[in-house]
């Protein structure tokens, strides 16, 4: 049993390992703040996740402890990066636009006819 | 060429450090007083955290000191500021800004809570593992800082505040003046509770509620800080006071 769960941590902290360094490198890559924030967060997200998570089980004593952050983590990490995009979007940070599409000035504009 | 002096010069500054701190031996024995505190943290007072045993009991006086520097502080940015209020109920009239969208409202309800539990767990096992009443108490201020940038019309009661940071350093006092009583010794601030088992929630004596009255303090004048600062009007624009 306590090789199995062994096991599962290590498989989990590896792939959260794996996922924090892809997030990494879409920083680099990225063009712009939007596409940054998005790599950054969805890869930190998962990874951190599941880093915290393989922690866990290698220590069944902290097992309730790694859920609560996971679930903390889950919640607060994309409504702290929404925010951020949002806020910079309402600032007028220009996206990088390689179609000229910005579908969400669409939408606004969109709401603005309605009202 | 720029980039050659930055670099010359960070090689100048290497060099002074790495001079400075070629015959400083870190971890050194040197007054013996380290081995002192980690040899009687244990057995004296029963506190696993020696950190939190220096801070409170050992140097309990000057973190009293320390928390009248915050009462301070705080004050003095309330003073400061006070003038700069905006008039009409305490929201800013000129923050243009647009308000927090609503996923970040609905997930501030399910954060608040937690933040606050968080800050609580962190004051009241200060002498078990790494934190304290300062920790503490700056973690409720960020939940709270969090609920003024998302929710406009969430107003911070100064009253409350007050209040709350009033009696939190009544409270210190009053278990100092105990210490005068009831300690063996008759010191300001002594230790006269029971220290109980190392590692236990009840145990450290006096330390864990010197810790509960100090994070709820911080948190109080946190608190009142962050909302003097969020409701100032910004500056360059003196219409307000010109009417």
């Amino acid at each position: 049993m306590e090789t199995i769960l062994n096991y599962l941590g290590y498989f989990f902290v590896s792939i959260g390992a794996v996922f924090l360094v892809l997030g990494a490198f879409g920083i680099l890559r990225m063009p712009d703040f939007y596409t940054r924030i998005q790599a950054g967060t969805k890869s930190s997200t998962l990874g951190a996740m599941s880093f915290i998570f393989g922690v866990g089980l290698l220590e069944p004593a902290w097992f309730i402890k790694t859920l609560v952050i996971v679930v903390f983590i889950a919640i607060s990490n994309p409504i702290s990066s929404h925010a951020l995009a949002r806020g910079a979007y309402k600032s007028h940070h220009q996206p990088y636009l390689k179609d000229g599409v910005d579908a969400y000035k669409e939408v606004e504009n969109q709401k603005e006819v309605k009202l | 060429m720029r980039k050659l002096i930055i670099a010359a010069l960070l090689i100048v500054v290497a060099y002074v450090l790495i001079d400075a701190f070629a015959e400083f031996q870190f971890g050194a024995e040197r007054q013996g007083i380290k081995d002192y505190f980690l040899e009687h943290t244990p057995t004296d007072l029963q506190v696993a955290n020696s950190v939190t045993a220096i801070i409170v009991s050992y140097r309990g006086f000057d973190t009293l000191g320390e928390v009248t520097v915050l009462f301070l502080a705080a004050t003095g940015i309330s003073t400061i500021l006070y003038r700069r209020r905006s008039k009409h109920t305490g929201l800013n009239p000129l923050r243009k800004s647009p308000e927090a969208s609503l996923i970040v409202k609905a997930a501030v309800k399910l954060l608040f809570p937690m933040i606050l539990i968080l800050g609580a767990y962190v004051f009241v096992h200060g002498h078990l593992t790494p934190g304290g009443g300062f920790q503490g108490g700056a973690i409720i201020a960020t939940g709270f800082l969090l609920l003024l940038i998302s929710y406009r019309q969430f107003k911070v009661e100064h009253s409350v505040v007050m209040w709350v940071e009033s009696l939190a350093g009544i409270f210190f006092v009053t278990i100092g003046i105990f210490g005068i009583i009831y300690g063996p010794n008759a010191n300001f601030l002594e230790n006269f509770l029971p220290v109980g088992n190392l590692n236990e929630l009840m145990s450290g004596g006096v330390i864990g509620l010197v810790y509960v009255a100090v994070g709820f303090k911080v948190a109080a004048e946190l608190t009142g800080v962050l909302d003097t600062l969020v409701n100032i009007r910004e500056t360059g624009d003196n219409k307000e006071t010109k009417e």
